[in-house]
């Protein structure tokens, strides 16, 4: 039987398809958005409430053995939120590391319908897949990390681009990966050794490469395999005062190589708010955290200026915050500095060295804090196009996702923002331009950078991040007459109209209406299977079960995820890569 | 080879946390006949996997085991659920993932508490990284780059026999010669036969690890210890080994229940992680827990994504609460709170102490297991399961936390199910009452 | 400790039934893993997990061969298991296999950690010639009063 649903006079936000603000009616049928349905379609009259599609955040840490280790390190951040069973939902806790199941049911309730988990060690993926049955009501994709693995190193050292193809490509198929991570590449190796590697053009040790040979080669390959979304990167000298000089050296590097069929667009540099510290001009300025400023305007008008990269936030909230990241190093100074609990995680050949956790609190009195959250918001609002512009918190490193309606409000208001930069310290207003800037996000502007634009990047468009026939049907209903309320100039609405949505819709199914989850579904996985040719695969198998039966401490055999856990989760997309030579 | 005859390669074994993944094992009319590469627990586990079971669900009349089908046993294990005000689920570091998912999921219906085996043995450890934080280690770097390699407190010979064989006496990709290119230390208070395969033994006194611990953080600090000796050891050797220890390439402590279980418990880890991570100034250094039953580390994991805590949680308000020494088993049984017990792949009555026992003699318990056991003796039903990693399949975490998969390699007993069926169907039942 | 000179002192300490003062331990051993996966119920399991292993002065000093039964004795109750030499102790500790024997001997108090302290439990040893040693049935239903 299929199962239809109409809603009837809904102010629709659809970027992708040029629809902002207009009166539509949304038909649903079997999970798809569709032309029309049937008389018997039950219909709810939205009587003029703001529609969107359902939201997607392209960065968040949702499952993976980082967010376990930060979980069961710190159950003193749970106790204060607990969540108690109903008839429908299971009992967890919540706060920056929610348990998964109030993790399904938080986005959902604020109307996300899709998260992707950027950080997954691929040898480590059976643990991510288990986990990912028990994150409901959204659907997702695992981010492989490829930065710091020898395997990868090997390709590079070779120059050897189809084999590193090859490598990304039987590991997106034998993990399921949506794409490839880069994490503080060679940096985080070098943390094997207890170092760490600052210059894009400084030896990892072991190797005699260098970050800008690894970053170079990882775009080749991606582009090369035509993956959908871009190589997304998290630069060396993460947190460093003065990093958006290396940061941008990253992207000049890169600048050159050629998109997949033309695509203008070949790298996502995730968390910019971590990779954009300035230094104030000043001549006792040195890379101390005393001296940061904010280099979010530096960013944006290179990105103005240069369009091969795409960008998110990850906007500093204040309070509490679990920051996990497979920068090793980065965390361990971050636990020098904080003397906070520190874990380690290596992860073996993938990270020898690894990840890290350490707990962290945001201060709005702290002179740093209020630099840091001043420059994700100088950069977003002074940039030109917010296609280009995802809003993330990078949950939990720089406040959990919960926190995002608050992000919305600083975006969408000015008046909001000045209400912030007199309870935050004033180098907000010293160091940054943030105080000067008028612009305010339109829902439009909000309905891209939650939806149509991480869709894009993700190369999920087709049928996410959008409401034109043949998306999924994920829609969004806001408790929110946008004819009728100027919402720059009410900050609170804001928070209250994004921090709870009127209805969730996902896959054509009512998930949560007013905050409150109906059901519970498992979401899709989204696995990215590059096509190559025979020969390619051929050499990629032998080539690995040499390189795993040697480096890793177990076996060739057992390194794919096995069906069992997949196949009723997997949402396959094959993609044709057979021009790679082998 | 004939029909009848199967060779399964890289198997992984379901013993302790080393899970092994190169047996080769070989099946012929069913029955498993040879392991090669497994260690003497691993064959024993393998060859002897079908002897001394449990045959069929028993439940007690007048004292007696009496023999019942499965609906019968499943009813009376309800009744005896439901009937509780404070039933405990325990166990499951003995058998796969997906069990444990339907063992909290029972907890929450239940409003009881669920507590896994690692309370005794690895809980500590999870309290001293919740006190400072962990320098995780993994074994593949272990592998490759160890040159100095501390076992504190544990006997890998005994407990986790071919950890040294395939970790730590192996060849590394940055080690070359591993009798050469790399050092064993152990820490201990007894010469195990470990102790006597290292390149250096320690004596301690009993009792005295967070003293020395301490110790040798001072003095990687930079203090002057006004003593003499120190757990039996003399300052001056203590210095020179941390001398030592600033200057390896990548140092590693596997540390066992020598230190989580004496003296000290909990603070004995936080000690031991604050040196390991000041010890990161000087040099690369990571720790690791022996993990002994091979799927404790996952019972910790799965605990910890699906409730927010990694044992002793308790459903008693409809979400989960933590509290170590409040809701963990020993402590919930020997202050007589327990009315009701849920046994699941463990055997509490072979490693409980005595008041523990005690008050699990008074309560009605419910077992599952694949083998007649101590706890078998005692239950009120008993519940026989398939042999997670022989018998079925499913997920399990390395000590080093690598999740790994584990082969269903021939059919259990008829009519025997896996832990993670029966307790699913238990759930179901549970919930019809409780509504 | 008082095992120093221990020849000819053994005679005496049996006939006055003075035990040996010691810190009991207990953990795993490869006999007590082999026999667990063959069946708690199983000789095997019994014979790896009912001793008691000391050096050869205490043995001595009880007055015992390798392998006659000793009481072990500590707050917490007692029980009678093999006495085994074990070449490479040291006198001043035992170490009983973790298994029902060490168990019945073990405090529940886990000083609100959850774990009990199984490890260097104050001990004294006495010889025990004559007694039998419990099956691992017996001394469950020692322990808990059921069978
Ligand atoms: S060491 Fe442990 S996992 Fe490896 S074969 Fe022996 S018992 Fe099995
Ligand atoms: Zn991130």
């Amino acid at each position: 039987m299929t199962k239809e649903m109409l809603l009837t006079n809904g102010r629709v936000y659809d970027p992708m398809n040029r629809v902002d603000g207009e009166q539509k009616d949304i038909a649903i049928s079997d999970g798809k958005i569709v032309e029309r349905v049937s008389g018997k379609a039950k219909t709810i009259d939205l009587k003029g409430r703001m529609v969107m599609a359902g939201g997607i955040d392209m960065h968040s840490h949702i499952v993976g053995s980082k967010l376990g280790f930060g979980r069961a390190m710190c159950p003193e951040d749970h106790r204060k939120d607990p969540v108690p069973k109903t008839k429908v939902t299971r009992g967890g806790v919540g706060y920056t590391m929610p348990n998964s199941y109030v993790i399904g049911y938080r986005y959902s309730a604020m109307g996300y319908t899709t998260v992707i988990e950027p950080a997954l060690p691929a040898l480590k993926a059976l643990g991510s897949w288990e986990e990912l049955e028990d994150v409901p009501c959204l659907d997702n994709g695992l981010l492989p990390l490829f930065c710091n693995s020898m395997i990868t190193f090997n390709y590079v050292k070779e120059k050897d681009i189809s084999g590193l193809a090859g490598y990304i490509a039987w590991i997106l198929r034998k993990v399921g990966g949506l794409g490839v991570k880069v994490v503080c590449p060679g940096g985080t190796y070098a943390w094997a050794h207890g170092r760490n590697v600052r210059e894009l053009d400084s030896e990892v040790p072991d190797w005699g490469i260098t970050p800008r040979e690894i970053i170079r080669g990882l775009t080749e390959a991606t582009e090369a395999l035509g993956l959908p979304h871009t190589m997304h990167l998290h630069p060396l000298n993460l947190g460093r005062v003065g990093n958006i000089k290396t940061t941008i050296e990253h992207l000049e590097a890169i600048k050159d190589i050629k998109g997949h069929k033309g695509r203008k667009q070949i790298c996502h540099l995730t968390h910019m708010s971590f990779e954009s510290l300035a230094m104030h001009e000043d001549e006792k300025a040195k890379p101390e955290w005393k001296w940061v400023s904010s280099g979010g305007l530096e960013l944006a008008e290179y990105a103005n200026k240069n369009k091969h990269f795409t960008v998110d936030l990850g906007q500093i909230t204040f309070g509490p915050a679990t920051t996990m990241t497979g920068d090793g190093p980065f965390q361990f100074t971050l636990y020098q500095m904080t003397k906070n609990k520190w874990a380690n995680i290596c992860v073996d050949v993938e990270m020898p060295g690894g990840a890290g956790v350490v707990p962290y609190f945001f201060d709005p009195k702290s002179p740093a804090n209020a630099v840091q959250w001043a420059i994700p918001l100088e950069f977003a609002l002074s940039v030109n196009d917010v296609w280009r512009v995802i809003m993330t918190t990078d949950h939990p490193n720089a406040g959990p996702f919960t926190k995002y309606p608050l992000v919305l409000s600083w975006l969408m208001s000015k008046k909001q923002r000045e209400i912030w930069l007199e309870k935050v310290h004033k180098f907000a207003t010293e160091r940054s331009t943030l105080a000067d800037i008028e612009r305010e996000w339109s829902l439009y502007e909000i309905a891209i950078t939650t939806r149509a634009a991480p869709a894009k990047i993700l190369g999920m468009h087709d049928v996410k991040g959008h409401l034109g026939i043949g998306a999924d049907a994920d829609v969004t209903v806001y408790d929110l007459d946008p004819t009728k309320t100027n919402l720059a100039d009410d900050p609170e609405k804001i928070i209250k109209t994004f921090g709870e949505s009127y209805l969730t819709i996902k896959g054509g199914e009512e998930i949560a209406k007013k905050g409150k989850i109906g059901r519970t579904p498992v979401g899709k996985v989204w696995t990215i299977h590059p096509e190559v040719s025979d020969e390619l695969w051929e050499r990629a198998n032998k080539e690995l079960e040499k390189m795993i039966n040697r480096w890793y401490a177990h076996s060739f055999d057992n390194y794919p995820v096995p069906e069992r856990y997949r196949e009723h989760l997997e949402q396959k997309v094959v993609i044709d890569s057979t021009s790679v030579s082998a | 080879m004939t029909e009848s005859e199967k060779v399964f390669q890289n198997v992984v074994c379901p013993f302790c946390g080393c899970l092994c993944d190169d047996l080769r094992i070989e099946v012929k009319d069913g029955k498993i006949v040879k392991n090669d590469e497994g260690c003497a627990i691993s064959k024993a586990k393998f060859l002897s996997h079908d002897e001394d079971r449990l045959s069929t669900p028993t439940i007690k009349r007048n004292g007696e085991h009496v023999e019942v089908s499965f609906d019968e046993a499943m009813k009376r294990a309800v009744e005896i659920l439901t009937a509780a005000r404070r039933p405990l689920v325990y166990g499951l570091s003995s058998t796969e993932n997906d069990a444990h998912r339907e063992a909290y999921k029972i907890a929450e219906t239940l409003g009881g508490v669920v507590d896994n085996t690692s309370s005794v043995c690895h809980g500590p450890t999870v309290l001293g990284v919740q006190e400072s934080g962990e320098a995780a280690g993994s074994l593949a770097e272990v592998k490759n780059r160890a040159d100095l390699v501390i076992y504190w407190g544990s006997n890998p010979q005994f407990a986790h026999p071919r950890h040294l064989s395939r970790y730590v006496r192996a060849e590394g990709e940055y080690i070359g010669d591993p009798k050469t290119g790399r050092k064993i230390w152990v820490f201990d208070i007894r010469k195990t036969i470990s102790a006597g395969v290292a390149d250096e033994f320690i004596r301690i006194e009993p009792g005295t690890d967070l003293e020395i611990l301490g110790a040798m953080r001072a003095i990687l600090r930079g203090h002057v210890l006004d003593i003499e000796e120190i757990g039996g050891i003399s300052v001056k050797s203590l210095t020179e080994m941390v001398e030592k220890m600033k200057e390896v390439k990548y140092g590693i402590l596997f540390f066992g229940l020598g230190l989580t279980q004496s003296k000290g418990r909990h603070r004995n880890i936080d000690a031991a992680v604050r040196l390991v991570q000041d010890l990161n100034t000087f040099a690369k250094w990571n720790m690791m827990p022996m993990r002994g039953h091979f799927n404790v580390a996952g019972a910790n994991k799965t605990s910890t994504w699906q409730t927010g805590y990694p044992f002793a949680v308790d459903y008693a308000r409809g979400y989960p609460r933590y509290q170590p020494g409040e809701y963990t088993a020993v402590d919930m049984l020997a202050r007589g709170e327990a009315d009701a017990l849920l046994n699941i792949a463990a055997d509490p009555a072979a490693h409980f102490p005595r008041r523990a026992l005690r008050h699990m003699a008074a309560i009605p318990i419910i077992n599952l297991d694949p083998k007649r056991n101590m706890t078998s003796l005692m239950a009120e039903v008993n519940l026989p399961a398939a042999m997670a990693g022989i018998e079925c399949d499913g997920a399990a975490q390395r000590m080093d936390g690598l999740p790994m998969y584990l082969k269903k390699l021939i059919d259990p007993p008829e009519g025997v199910l896996p832990d993670r069926d029966i307790l699913k169907t238990l759930h179901e039942k549970i919930a019809k009452e409780v509504g | 400790m008082q095992l120093e000179n221990a020849n000819g002192l053994g005679e005496v300490l049996k006939m006055s039934a003075v035990g040996v003062d010691v810190l009991l331990t207990s953990g795993r051993t490869l006999k007590q893993g082999r026999g667990m996966e063959i069946g708690k119920l199983s000789s095997d399991y019994f014979d790896a997990v009912s001793i008691c292993e000391m050096d050869e002065s205490t043995l001595k000093v009880l007055g015992i061969e390798d392998g006659d039964p000793v009481r072990v004795e500590t707050d917490i109750g007692s029980v009678v298991v093999f006495g085994k030499h074990d070449r490479r102790a040291e006198p001043g500790v035992v170490f009983i296999p973790c298994g029902p024997y060490a168990n019945a001997v073990t405090g529940s108090d886990t000083l609100e950690s959850g774990m009990p302290g199984y490890k260097s439990i104050p001990a004294r040893v006495f010889p025990a010639k004559g007694e039998t040693v419990p099956t691992v049935e017996e001394i469950l239903a020692e322990m808990v009063g059921v069978g």
